[in-house]
């Protein structure tokens, strides 16, 4: 019979180890049926979450060899065959507290959340007694941002939540200033997007992982795209958005020192964009001309990168 | 020692409502209590929607007929005092979830859109796409982040302590350190979900669904009434038991045996696939006992197609569903019927509530609000769409209700919380300790067997007998279970083990009173006696638990204007 070779990150609050399990394949088994098994044919002091056990509560997401998936459906056959491999490896998801074994704590990344204000800052038209008016369009924009689950896989998938001290706010937590900021329903927009900005939007990478490993499908990048328009639209008239381009503008080349081995991921169209727009992506704004979020084409290496702000400095002098 | 003017226990639905509208403009010190983080709890499953006659889709719709649809989908067994303010009160619910930010789809007027569903003469179930549940619970604890609402997340109910039926407090463990805590409370709001565990795999309800508060309150001496009411959904995917929603059936979907036949029109010939769900159920069921599904034994099956409703209007109304029948069946519903069949989904019974209008119990202090707990106005059968507005609407009355016990009594005596705290410490250290025995998953199995196929769709009295037999071995062979892990942290072998406790004792409560209710009635179905008796039965089901000793009592139903007629549909 064929076996599978499972290897769980165990942690029992002071220490740390490997420990490897082997269970009987089954065909069309989820991930979580076989941390299931182990658990209870093998090794009942295995901890990890899970609830609903179809995708809605949010509970159950791990790392599989590296990929943070849902395990309630996440069939095994689609990680085996992703990774070809016949060992897979379990882990918690990165950039949480680890409780014990596989299960996280979320009351921090809710502390987090609530910078920025999420909850309804209800518009005067609307009332407790008869609620609010909206249109079947304006119930269509917050469709998407509402299905998050907050499941914790963007986070755990976030490259700029890897190098970041921590101030970064958690995709899932632009996903919900974005809603609240875009619900028609709502009358103060700069409540929540003003502290997604105070906590570094403008760092997010635009590397997509945590867009491509969600498992609602939210288009968490657009979001911040949106989120920064809104910001640079509320920057002009407060006249706070030169500000956070100029700090943009260093962290990006300051992050390039910082971390070189990570560029090769990371050093991708923003980069390019900081360097060569972002000095003066406000004059280009007030008239409308540019989107200073555009992707571009990778970079290749800190060398790369210094050229393009080089050259950005070169195209600033020449300009003015 | 810990203290509380008001604890509420769970945080879904019908718990969070309660510590909102308790903490509204209030200086009263209020704690919420989960085993698990609070946008995890099973509100969050609710696919379909939410009850209340708007009247928007349908201006002919009314309170009246919400109320009329109700009483009858409960086969006369609910009380209908409790109904009518359950009907009257649901509109000014939704305007209120409105106003917390809750995304519901919308008409073309803008206003809540509203759907058909399964029991109901008007299209009156408000809806967000298929994600209702989910967003109601999300924006319940957005609000309640707002209120600063003080939650704490992975602690774990074990009991409650009462003295001369009052209370005094509770005993929980935080799970996370493995500390057990006393809390000393004036009020208490028991909103644990309900125990379709009971069923282990064969249920829509999610793991943990262990019915704790409930059997706690029953330990207390609160009765337990109508437990023998279980409502089986009648499209759990074929494989897995993972809910098919009900909206499937609303936006128009098929049931087809094994001949092509829409079989329907045999048991509802005029609401065919939308007729309430214990008779889709048993329909269901019955295609397949006479040999009209498809597969075999256990894994037998009917087809749901939804092929005829197009792409477009299933991308845009049953996303969700159709990414559950890719996950869990590998079946796309846009080009393929999907195989489903019964799973155990909801319980009518819980927690007998006394007083509709404060969620009050028979103990002083003590509410209970939710699937936990029985109002009642499900009766016999609930209808698709009624429990999350149910779990809103009297979440809220719980809260004010439980503020109004709060601000009338004091904090009792803290001896006999000690007591029980200690008896629970060593408890977990004897369980810890404890390196040989019955392994507890294994009584859980046998315990889920013998309600599956006794205490199940279809009943009968030597068979329920039969079940009893094996639950009270496995309540003895209980007392010699082993949980395998001996650390003191997140100690979750522990958790199930206790949840184990409580399922079966509240199994052999719905066994009990499935083996005297002697008719059939909404979702209990007996194949001895088939017919609806209400000479004899039309009364609710009370089941006590006095030390150690189950005990049968029944009380009257609340008739108000609706007198019982044929249930036809
Ligand atoms: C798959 C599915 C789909 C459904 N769809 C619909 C629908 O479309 N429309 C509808 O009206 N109804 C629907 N229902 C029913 C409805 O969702 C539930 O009845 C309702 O949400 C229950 O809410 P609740 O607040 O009572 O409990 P839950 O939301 O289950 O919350 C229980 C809470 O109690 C806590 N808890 C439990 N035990 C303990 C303990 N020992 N200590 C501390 N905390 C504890 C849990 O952590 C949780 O927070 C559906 C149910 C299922 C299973
Ligand atoms: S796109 Fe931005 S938010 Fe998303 S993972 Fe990359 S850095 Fe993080
Ligand atoms: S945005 Fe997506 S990945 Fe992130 S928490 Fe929400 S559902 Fe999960
Ligand atoms: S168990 Fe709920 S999302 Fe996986």
């Amino acid at each position: 019979m064929k076996k599978l070779k499972i290897t769980i990150k165990r942690y029992d609050g002071q220490k740390s180890w490997n420990q490897d399990y082997e269970i009987d394949y089954e065909k069309g088994r989820t991930v979580l049926w076989s941390l299931t098994m182990i658990r209870e044919k093998l090794d009942s002091t295995l901890v990890f979450s899970s609830a609903c056990q179809h995708g809605i509560c949010g509970s159950c997401a791990i790392k599989i060899n590296g990929k943070t998936v849902l395990v309630c459906q996440t069939p095994l056959d689609s990680m085996l065959n992703l990774f070809k491999t016949d060992r897979l490896i379990y882990e918690p998801m990165s950039h949480f507290e680890v409780i014990r074994d596989l299960a996280v704590a979320w009351e921090p990344k809710m502390e987090k959340m609530k910078k920025v204000n999420p909850w309804l800052i209800p518009i005067e038209a609307g009332t407790k007694e008869n609620g609010f008016l909206q249109g079947a369009d304006d119930f269509q924009k917050i469709s998407s941002a509402t299905d998050c689950i907050l499941c914790g896989i963007c986070t755990s998938e976030c490259n700029q939540l890897e190098v970041n001290d921590g101030t970064f706010l958690d995709p899932f937590i632009f996903n919900k200033a974005y809603r609240f900021a875009v619900d028609s329903r709502d009358c103060a927009s700069e409540d929540h997007v003003h502290p997604a900005y105070e906590n570094e939007l403008w760092k997010c990478l635009h590397c997509m992982q945590c867009v491509s490993n969600c498992p609602k499908h939210i288009d968490l990048t657009g979001e911040i795209s949106a989120l920064r328009n809104m910001s640079m639209k509320m920057g002009e008239t407060k006249n706070q958005g030169a500000r956070h381009a100029r700090a943009f503008y260093e962290d990006t080349w300051k992050k390039g020192q910082l971390n070189e081995t990570m560029l090769p991921i990371k050093t991708d169209g923003l980069l390019k964009t900081a360097a060569t727009k972002v000095p003066f992506a406000l004059r280009m704004m007030k008239t409308g001309k540019i989107n200073p979020l555009e992707l571009q084409k990778p970079v290749n290496g800190i060398k790369g990168v210094r050229e393009l702000y080089d050259y950005a400095k070169e195209v600033e002098k020449s300009e003015s | 020692m810990m203290k509380y003017d008001v604890v509420v226990v769970g945080a879904g639905g019908a718990g969070m409502q309660a510590a909102l509208n308790a903490s509204y403009g209030s200086s009263l010190k209020i704690a919420v209590l989960s085993k698990i983080f609070p946008t995890r709890s099973h509100t969050g499953a609710a696919q379909g929607g939410i009850n209340a006659a708007l009247g928007y889709r349908d201006a002919t719709d009314s309170i009246e007929k919400h109320f009329k649809d109700t009483v009858k989908g409960s086969d006369f067994l609910a009380d209908q005092d409790a109904v009518q303010f359950f009907t009257e009160n649901m509109p000014k619910i939704i305007s209120e979830l409105d106003y917390m930010g809750v995304p519901f789809s919308r008409d073309q007027n803008g206003h809540i859109a509203q759907r058909p569903f399964g029991g109901a003469s008007s299209p009156r179930t408000c809806y967000s796409a298929d994600k209702t549940g989910h967003v109601i619970l999300h924006s319940l604890y957005e609000q309640c982040l707002q209120q600063g609402i003080h939650f704490y997340d992975d602690w774990f109910l074990l009991s409650l302590v009462v003295k001369d039926n009052e209370l005094e407090g509770l005993v929980a463990m935080d799970m996370r350190k493995g500390e057990i805590q006393a809390i000393q409370a004036k009020a208490v709001v028991i909103a644990t979900g309900g125990f379709g565990r009971v069923f282990w795999s064969r249920t829509t309800n999610a793991i943990n669904m262990t019915g704790d508060g409930t059997a706690a309150c029953f330990n207390a001496g609160i009765p337990l009434k109508d437990p023998e009411f279980v409502q089986f959904h009648p499209t759990g995917l074929a494989s897995t038991g993972v809910l098919v929603s009900e909206a499937c059936r609303g936006e128009g979907g098929y049931l087809l045996n094994k001949d092509g036949e829409r079989f329907m029109k045999r048991y509802a010939p005029d609401k065919m696939e939308l007729g309430p769900r214990d008779l889709v159920a048993r329909s269901i069921e019955t295609e397949i006992k006479e040999g009209r599904g498809f597969g075999e034994g256990m894994n037998s099956y009917v087809l749901m197609d939804l092929r005829h409703l197009g792409k477009e209007r299933i991308m845009q109304r049953l996303p969700q569903v159709r990414e559950l029948a890719l996950n869990f069946e590998g079946v796309d519903i846009i080009h393929e019927p999907v195989p489903v069949r019964p799973s155990c989904h909801y319980m009518m019974g819980g927690i007998s509530v006394s007083d509709y209008k404060t969620l009050a119990t028979s103990v002083h202090g003590i509410h209970a609000v939710g699937e936990c707990c029985c109002v009642s106005i499900h009766g016999a059968n609930r209808l698709g769409g009624n429990s999350v507005a149910d779990v809103v609407l009297f979440g809220k009355y719980a809260g004010l209700g439980a503020r109004q016990t709060a601000e009338n009594r004091e904090f009792g005596s803290i001896e006999k919380l000690e007591e029980e705290q200690n008896k629970w410490i060593e408890k977990f250290k004897m369980m810890r300790k404890k390196t040989a025995g019955i392994k507890f998953f294994e009584i859980r199995d046998k315990m889920a067997e013998a309600m599956w196929y006794h205490v199940g769709i279809f009943r009968v009295g030597s068979e329920i007998e039969q079940a009893l037999a094996t639950l009270d071995e496995a309540i003895e062979e209980y007392k010699d279970a082993y949980i395998g892990d001996s650390s003191e942290r997140y100690n979750m072998a522990f958790i199930n083990y206790v949840e184990l406790g409580n399922l079966l004792k509240l199994a052999k409560a719905v066994t009990i009173g499935a083996l005297n209710r002697k008719e059939s009635r909404g979702s209990h179905s007996r194949g001895d006696f088939t017919q609806r008796d209400d000479k004899n039965y039309l009364k609710h089901t009370l089941v006590y638990y006095d030390e150690g000793r189950f005990r049968l009592d029944y009380a009257p139903v609340m008739i108000t204007s609706y007198q019982p007629e044929e249930r036809k549909y």
